[in-house]
């Protein structure tokens, strides 16, 4: 085998391993233990627009969604006691460093420069999931979180801290290579 | 001897302390009791609502939105639970979060059509209560004190939720 020949093979492998990689980047994942269950998965900007649009929102307002990946999380508390969704110990991150989530914050303030009606504020609000919440054994909760969209597929080191006074042993999950959905 | 008595008296609690961890159904969890804060709302015929005139009587306030899937999937057993409860002293309370009145009217009209509900149209009133999600259930006390709080959606019409509700209201 000529160099030129290796040269050719290297650059197969290497095309092969990246084409494989990204068809490997999953829209939805789940980790389950005999504590918890927690599923994500994120949704094409035309279904979270319909979503929306059905309960009358402004074209405005559903442009801006359209541009930004919706992450759907569901949590079920499995164990006996307390286990806290506290969404500042989620590490959100890509090949180019730590994705900044868009708040609920930040939505408030963006929407209210906007003067969108309360309703829809409202109802936007109750399609996130809480920035913290206290999970009851056996509570359930799901909602979205909102990032910048992203053309590379990204990671979430999610930490639960456990019991009433968080001060038990926290639970860490890794969901890697996730990608915001696209349209079909 | 001191601790033969310690044990014969945790002993003795034990099943008292059992019995009231059981006495509650799955989901229901007592709070420290607070005052319910105000609802000002007019109900879906246009009819105006206050919470202050059902003082003296339990009140099951429910928040809910047409969108939400598991209070799609509780509303039929709220309205099954209505229908055993209405003529035995339990109030109940609707509310919806910031839809409109159509909207509102073809969900009743399929999932409890013996319900009144109360529009909260720009959400405020939802805002205040402060649910853990939605769907959202408080049992509210004849004093006005919330009492109880429900986790999420509850099979209201089964056994173990009627006699809790019955047994409040005695």
């Amino acid at each position: 085998m000529t160099n030129k020949h290796k040269i050719y093979y290297v650059f197969y492998i290497i095309s092969g391993l990246l084409f494989f990689s990204n068809l490997s980047a999953m829209t939805k994942a789940q980790y389950e233990s005999n504590l918890l269950t927690v599923k994500i998965s994120t949704n094409a900007p035309q279904s979270i627009s319909a979503f929306y649009e059905a309960r009358g929102f402004q074209k405005k307002m559903l442009d801006i969604l359209r541009q930004h990946c919706f992450v759907s999380v569901f949590i079920r508390n499995k164990s006996k006691d307390f286990i806290w969704l506290d969404l500042s110990q989620w590490k959100l991150t890509n090949a180019d460093g730590e994705i900044t989530r868009l708040d609920r914050n930040y939505w408030k303030a963006k929407w209210q420069t906007m003067d969108i009606p309360l309703a829809h504020q409202s109802i936007f609000r109750w399609t996130l999931i809480p920035e913290q919440l206290d999970f009851h054994p056996n509570e359930r909760e799901g909602g979205n979180i909102i990032l910048p969209r992203l053309d590379k597929p990204f990671n979430i080191t999610a930490t639960f801290p456990t019991k009433a006074d968080k001060q038990g042993s926290p639970i860490t999950i890794n969901f890697n290579n996730i990608e915001c959905a696209n349209n079909k | 001897m001191n601790n033969r008595l310690l044990i014969y008296f945790f002993l003795l609690l034990a099943p008292v302390s059992y019995l009231q961890a059981t006495t509650l159904p799955e989901g229901i969890i007592k709070l420290t009791a607070y005052a319910a804060p105000a609802i000002n709302l007019k109900d879906i015929d246009g009819e105006p609502f206050n919470l202050n005139d059902d003082k003296g009587h339990w009140v099951f306030v429910h928040f809910w939105a047409s969108w939400c899937r598991p209070c799609r999937k509780e509303m039929p057993a709220i309205q099954k639970m209505w229908n055993h409860m209405k003529n035995q002293g339990l109030k109940i309370v609707l509310i919806n979060t910031a839809e409109d009145e159509d909207t509102i009217f073809s969900f009743l009209s399929v999932y409890a059509p013996d319900i009144r509900p109360l529009m909260d149209i720009n959400g405020q009133v939802t805002e205040v209560w402060k649910p853990r999600g939605l769907p959202a259930t408080y049992l509210v006390d004849p004093q006005g004190k919330i009492q109880y709080q429900a986790l999420g959606g509850r099979d209201w019409n089964t056994t173990s939720y009627l006699t809790f509700l019955r047994k409040l209201i005695k």
